[in-house]
């Protein structure tokens, strides 16, 4: 990895360039929160909290996609598959989205290759941002291993007063500088240093603590795997399945067919779904596999904290606390639910 | 260009109803010379315009045919839509997808085949698999149970198989009426009167998932060990490949880790049964 110190002009300079050639999409100001949409000009960028409400996971899982098309030809259909990608420069990723990105990136590379996903993922650059005060006072990011994000970006930047120490782990970041800026020195690094060691103090005060040990939390979910907690929050669950859209790690989809008027062409979408959500492992049958409230709740935080964490070694929750703001009954921070178990657990 | 979703084409070449909610396709492939498949895998199947669903292959592997047969009961859009296709009509299909059964680990040993109502699907691939090498498997039984009379499958490849040497075929019906000369009652009732060689025995169950339970704790009395008990399970699918999440029990995907799960493995998964 490379590092740079890039004057603040600098940066403004190469996001005014790519603007002339590709889509910058960028956390906006939207009523009272941010979100990630297509910028016109620098000065629409906004930096730091508020954070966006949606991740950016939707620009490689749209939340409706068209998959396929077909047409009536010959007494039969001929088919053609569709994967939509375009270029575009995504600035402004806080680390916890950044290591999401990560791991939803795992998902689909893994075996069987998602092309939707993937071609959509290589034609963007992630142009990372420090984050150097919590986004909101449900995130636990620290807590949650996101908030070091460490190569998994194109460039990230931090603020270490009046320039950006930048980080290039691509060639895709590299060309995003465009040569601005010099090689980082020594007092550049101790700099970093420094402001990285008062934003994790400053966080440290701030943020929820967690617990348990952060890797004893499959542990902690595989023996706590019967216990009160489940069902007394998810009692007061609405399976309104917010947690679910909110969340950078949620990857779940579901797929239907439209038939155009004509009864001759039609497309195959998918479409974000949700395992808070009633219907989701309901059969034909009439059987549901996750009937009640509390399994889909211990479900999704079993996904966050234990059987995705076994499988790739990290926790599927970077706390970003979004799910947190969502859910209107403050049941669902996975962090909260693992602090209760461990305060409370038997053995 | 081709993704993970893209169905190639097939045609149907024959369609026998074979219940007033079940019907046997055979499905041509145009694209590829043969399915390639093993006894319990699946397909999805793509009606255009309507969606896909996942049936299971019944006919037994055949490595040089690009025809292989399904067979659908209609509950819902996508099997409603099947249902009223014809000879001739276009489908999709992805796949084979999931594990399937290891043939070989059933090869020299007495095979239980114990499926409830539709579960006869995909077991029939098996069963057709042994018949076709019936010099590498031992003794058979095949367990089937279904509601009434009329809703069993393959009525005349039962029999066909009942009549053959060394194939013990018991069937059971929940409800019948007076002309209905065989048993009655859940499919638990057949099981006393097998003669069990139990170290020997590799159990199959496929069927609704009320009936495992009891099936298993039937052979457990028989002393046949987890180990040796296998099962085919179904889930809400939309994808086969281990991605939408729908088909996830615990940390497992059904679709890709299974359908088929040793009863053993399947003991540590509290979602599973
Ligand atoms: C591995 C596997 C093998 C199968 N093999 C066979 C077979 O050989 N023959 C056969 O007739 N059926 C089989 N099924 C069941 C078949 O897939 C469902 O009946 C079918 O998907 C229902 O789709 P539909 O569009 O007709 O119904 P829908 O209109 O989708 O049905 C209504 C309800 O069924 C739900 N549903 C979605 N997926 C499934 C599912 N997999 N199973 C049941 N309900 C579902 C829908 O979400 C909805 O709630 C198999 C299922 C699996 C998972
Ligand atoms: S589980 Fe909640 S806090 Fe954790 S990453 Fe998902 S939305 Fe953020
Ligand atoms: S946990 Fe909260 S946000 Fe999630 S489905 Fe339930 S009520 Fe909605
Ligand atoms: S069917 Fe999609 S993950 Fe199994």
């Amino acid at each position: 990895m490379k590092q740079y110190v890039v004057e603040k002009p600098g940066i403004r300079k190469s996001v005014e360039e790519e603007l002339k050639r590709k889509k910058v999409c960028a956390p906006v100001k939207q009523e009272n929160s941010a979100n990630f949409s297509a910028i016109h000009s620098f000065e629409e960028i906004v930096w730091g909290p508020p954070q966006t409400v949606i991740p950016p996971k939707k620009y490689f899982l749209p939340t409706s996609e068209n998959i396929l098309s077909f047409r009536k030809r010959d007494g039969g259909f001929e088919v053609e598959a569709l994967n939509a990608a375009e270029e575009i420069v995504l600035f402004g990723v806080h680390p916890c989205d950044l290591n999401a990105i990560y791991l939803t990136d795992r998902i689909f590379a893994e075996k069987n290759q998602d092309e939707n996903y993937l071609a959509k993922r290589e034609k963007a650059v992630l142009i990372g941002v420090d984050c150097l005060t919590p986004c909101s006072p449900e995130a636990v990011c620290l807590r949650m291993d996101g908030l070091n994000p460490g190569d998994r970006f194109d460039l990230f930047l931090t603020d270490i007063g009046d320039v950006y120490f930048v980080e290039a782990a691509s060639r895709k970041g590299e060309e995003f500088l465009r040569g601005e800026g010099r090689p980082a020195s020594e007092i550049d690094h101790r700099k970093l240093s420094s402001v990285r060691k008062q934003r994790d103090e400053l966080f440290d005060q701030e943020e929820k603590k967690l617990l348990p040990d952060y890797n004893d939390l499959p542990g902690l979910m595989k023996r706590n795997y019967v216990h009160a907690v489940w069902e007394e929050h998810g009692e007061k669950c609405y399976g309104c399945g917010s947690c679910n859209m909110v969340c950078p790690t949620c990857y779940c989809f579901d797929v239907e067919d439209y038939m155009r008027v004509d009864l001759e062409n039609g497309f195959r979408k998918r479409f974000w779904d949700g395992c808070m959500l009633e219907d989701f492992a309901k059969v034909a049958s009439g059987e549901n596999f996750r009937e009640e409230r509390f399994d889909r709740l211990r479900h999704r935080t079993n996904r966050k904290l234990n059987y995705l964490f076994d499988k790739w070694g990290q926790s599927f929750c970077t706390g970003c606390g979004r799910c947190i703001k969502a859910c209107l009954t403050h049941i669902v921070s996975p962090l909260e639910i693992a602090n209760e178990i461990f305060q409370r657990q038997s053995v | 260009m081709k993704t993970l979703f893209t169905p190639e084409p097939a045609k149907i070449r024959k369609a026998v109803p074979q219940t007033e909610f079940e019907t046997l396709f055979e499905m041509e492939l145009s694209e590829r010379s043969t399915l390639g498949h093993k006894p319990g895998q699946f397909v999805e199947v793509s009606v255009f315009g309507v969606g896909e669903a996942p049936i299971s292959v019944s006919s037994a592997p055949a490595p040089s045919m690009p025809t292989f047969e399904l067979c659908v009961r209609k509950v819902g859009n996508v099997t409603n839509a099947l249902l009223s296709m014809k000879k001739g009509d276009h489908v999709g299909i992805r796949g084979p997808f999931g594990n399937g059964f290891d043939v070989n680990l059933f090869k020299g040993k007495d095979i239980i085949f114990v499926a409830g109502g539709i579960g006869l699907v995909p077991l029939r691939s098996f069963i057709r698999e042994v018949l076709n090498h019936r010099e590498d498997y031992n003794r058979v039984f095949i367990l089937y149970g279904c509601k009434r009379p009329k809703d069993i499958l393959f009525e005349d490849e039962l029999m066909s198989w009942g009549s053959l040497e060394g194939i013990d075929l018991q069937t059971t019906v929940d409800i019948a009426g007076d002309d209905w000369k065989g048993n009655v009652g859940v499919i638990t009732t057949l099981m006393p009167r097998l003669s069990l060689d139990p170290p020997k025995t590799e159990a199959v169950i496929v069927g609704p998932p009320v009936m495992y339970r009891f099936v298993i704790s039937e052979l457990k009395k028989r002393l046949v060990s987890e180990k040796n008990i296998w099962v085919s399970l179904e889930r809400k699918m939309k994808c086969g490949v281990g991605k939408c999440g729908h088909c996830q029990m615990n940390g497992v995907y059904v679709c890709s880790d299974g359908p088929v799960f040793n009863y053993a493995a399947l003991k540590e998964i509290p979602e599973a049964i």
